[in-house]
């Protein structure tokens, strides 16, 4: 990882008697970061507490070098924040709201105007520009969202749920502009979503959160590797009597309707596989390795971790 | 003079020498723009790396925004085109006197005479300039008010767009302060503005000196305390009304409710009761009671001046003690 633009250490943060944070702990370099957990995993309170917008109850950090219980202003200076919910005045043009997104950062009229112009070019939305928002699609309003969020350059984007509500050719320029945005402008992107793939779409690097601990956090490629591998098969007819072969014989399987995953130990797997297909005159029509995704890093982290949440590399590597 | 070669004859040389047309025109060919696949407009990129003003101008272009907006038809907060239209008929209508001022003036010499003191600058009437309940505080202001505050922070509330000040270098109090100085600096204008051109005008149109203003001016500066006043009360009760709500027309409704209402109320346990305690509910009567003792006129009221004080005090105290409270419950992660 390069040099952490973010350290949180120790970072608590209670809400009466609910604790929202339990001593979290976090670096983040460039490039692009995914936050995930579930509903009430501290997500959003993390996200406060690294914008300096809420007191902290214990620990501290700094983003940028700057001390987030004391520099909150300083912080949100240099930082873009792309919100989840519709935030768009409707009866401003797209030109207007950015500017005033700009100003309210301290640019000057004449500079907010030139840079509102730019950035609504580059998030595709130059021929729309003087139109007001309330005329605009979800997808334009979300470019707009964006839009604001990096009119002044930030080194650190954070976008929450960019792609709601989008439909999939908005959603994938959405994408490729945040990915964009990380290659061309260098910085960091911190996003959250419910979809695993627009994170590992965007982001290497994944951090994990569960009852307000870090769950897991490391690069998505590294974490993948580190899942039990699987063999996936596509079985038409026999399939049920397959798997219970399968499973007489100590195979760990997960059955999804034809589809088939069988943990892999060794080349005997796809032996025995085989053999039971053999056996069970089952049709296997397609037989390969399973490349693990995020989805299945973050089910497996969650179905395994009950409610206390554990050392997350021992959850991962399969042996509880 | 014809060249040797022949090629000045044809006027061909002049043409190259002047376009450059002909040389390899046959083997040239355009360039054309050719869009790459998939992509409907080239994306770049555009680093930026200008200077952050401080904390005033970020807070003067909150100002802005909302100030400029009841002027400007673009670019800032947009106000419904009724609303500007009723700001001018306010303004048209708060004017009036300075119209009557030059009428009586030009008909009238006579300083005692009906008209001057129909028209001219006297206690009653810089009162009744600020705080003359018919038309002014029945129609005028309170109307003016809900429409400027009524949406002043509801519009945030139901937008979600305290999203983009918070999530920027903007504190809550300068957020509040503001929004609440913009409104506050609408109302000044047409009340006090017109307030103090009226003064002006008489003072020019009648060709009055020192000894005038001398004997003029404390009385002016009365009128203009009580109209401070009430700009701060009505801007504090509206924008209360509009932090704790997600609607422009609750908000602005609840606002000439609150204002009309308690008046009324307070007037129909007057001529039931024959008691004026009532009125310390009724902000409007609250400021007028104050007006007329800071003006210097004969009080209406029974009850002591200073319940009237206390009244005002306690519903600015409540107004900003709400307005605080909901603007600090505002999310930036989500409303």
């Amino acid at each position: 990882m390069s040099d952490p633009v973010i350290q949180i250490r120790g970072l608590r943060k209670m809400y009466g008697p609910h604790t929202a944070l339990d001593g979290v702990d976090l670096d983040i370099g460039t490039g692009g970061i995914g936050i995930l957990g579930p509903n009430g995993s501290g997500k959003s309170t993390l996200f406060k507490c690294i914008l300096g917008l809420i007191r902290i109850t214990e620990g501290g950090g700094t983003v940028l070098g700057k001390d987030i219980v004391t520099m909150g202003p300083q912080i949100r200076s240099s930082i873009g924040y792309m919100a989840e919910y519709d935030s768009l005045d409707p009866g401003l043009t797209a030109v207007d709201h950015v500017r005033y997104a700009g100003e309210l950062l301290g640019m000057r009229p004449d500079q907010a105007t030139q840079r509102a112009h730019e950035v609504l070019q580059y998030v595709g939305l130059e021929d729309q520009r003087y139109r007001t928002i309330d005329s605009f699609s979800t997808g334009m309003r979300q470019a707009t969202k964006l839009a604001c969020a990096i009119v002044h350059d930030p080194q650190i984007l954070f976008c929450d749920e960019p792609t709601n509500g989008l439909d999939s050719s908005a959603r994938q320029f959405m994408l490729d502009t945040l990915r964009r945005t990380i290659s061309d402008g260098g910085g960091t992107v911190i996003m959250t979503s419910h979809v695993m793939e627009d994170i590992q779409g965007v982001c290497e690097r994944v951090v994990m959160l569960s009852g307000g601990k870090i769950v897991l956090e490391g690069r998505i490629d590294e974490l993948a590797r580190q899942i039990t591998r699987e063999i996936e098969i596509s079985v038409w007819g026999g399939a049920t009597k397959l798997e219970e072969w399968l499973l007489t014989r100590g195979h760990r399987v997960r059955r999804m309707g034809r589809i088939m995953r069988v943990e892999m130990n060794g080349d005997e797997t796809i032996s025995a596989i085989l053999l039971g297909a053999s056996e069970t005159n089952a049709q296997v029509r397609v037989l390969k390795e399973y490349e693990p995704d995020l989805e299945d890093i973050f089910l497996l982290i969650m179905q395994r971790l009950g409610k206390e949440a554990k050392g997350a590399s021992a959850i991962i590597g399969g042996r509880e | 003079m014809i060249e040797s070669d022949g090629t000045a004859s044809l006027g061909e040389a002049r043409i190259e020498a002047a376009y450059g047309s002909g040389d390899g025109d046959d083997t040239s060919s355009a360039t054309v723009a050719r869009p790459m696949e998939g992509k409907i407009f080239e994306q770049i990129y555009r680093p930026w790396n200008g200077p952050l003003g401080p904390r005033w101008v970020r807070n003067y272009a909150i100002y802005r925004h909302h100030v400029y907006g009841i002027v400007s038809g673009s670019g800032h907060r947009r106000y419904h085109p009724f609303v500007r239209l009723l700001l001018l008929v306010v303004i048209l209508g708060s004017m009036t006197p300075i119209l009557m001022l030059l009428l009586s003036t030009l008909v009238s010499d006579d300083a005692t005479g009906f008209l001057n003191r129909m028209w001219g600058v006297n206690r009653y009437n810089l009162w009744g300039n600020v705080l003359g309940y018919f038309p002014r505080n029945l129609c005028m202001w309170p109307l003016l008010t809900a429409l400027v505050v009524g949406g002043l922070i509801s519009d945030d509330r139901r937008n979600g767009t305290s999203a983009i000040y918070f999530s920027r270098p903007v504190s809550r109090l300068d957020y509040a302060a503001m929004k609440w100085l913009s409104a506050a600096s609408v109302l000044a204008i047409v009340i006090l503005l017109t307030y103090m051109m009226y003064y002006s005008a008489a003072v020019v149109f009648k060709g009055e000196g020192w000894s005038y203003i001398a004997d003029t001016l404390p009385i002016f500066i009365g009128g203009l305390l009580a109209g401070i006043f009430l700009v701060f009360t009505y801007t504090s009760i509206g924008i209360a009304l509009s932090s704790i709500s997600t609607s422009r027309f609750t908000a602005s409704i609840s606002f000439l409710g609150y204002i009309l209402g308690s008046k009324l109320i307070a007037w129909l346990i007057e001529i039931q009761f024959n008691t004026t305690y009532v009125y310390m509910v009724s902000p409007y009567d609250c400021l007028a009671h104050v007006g007329q003792w800071l003006v210097g006129l004969p009080s209406n009221y029974d009850h002591p001046l200073a319940l009237s004080v206390i009244s005002l005090v306690a519903m600015n105290a409540a107004s900003l003690a709400i307005f605080a409270s909901r603007v600090a419950s505002l999310e930036v992660t989500r409303e």
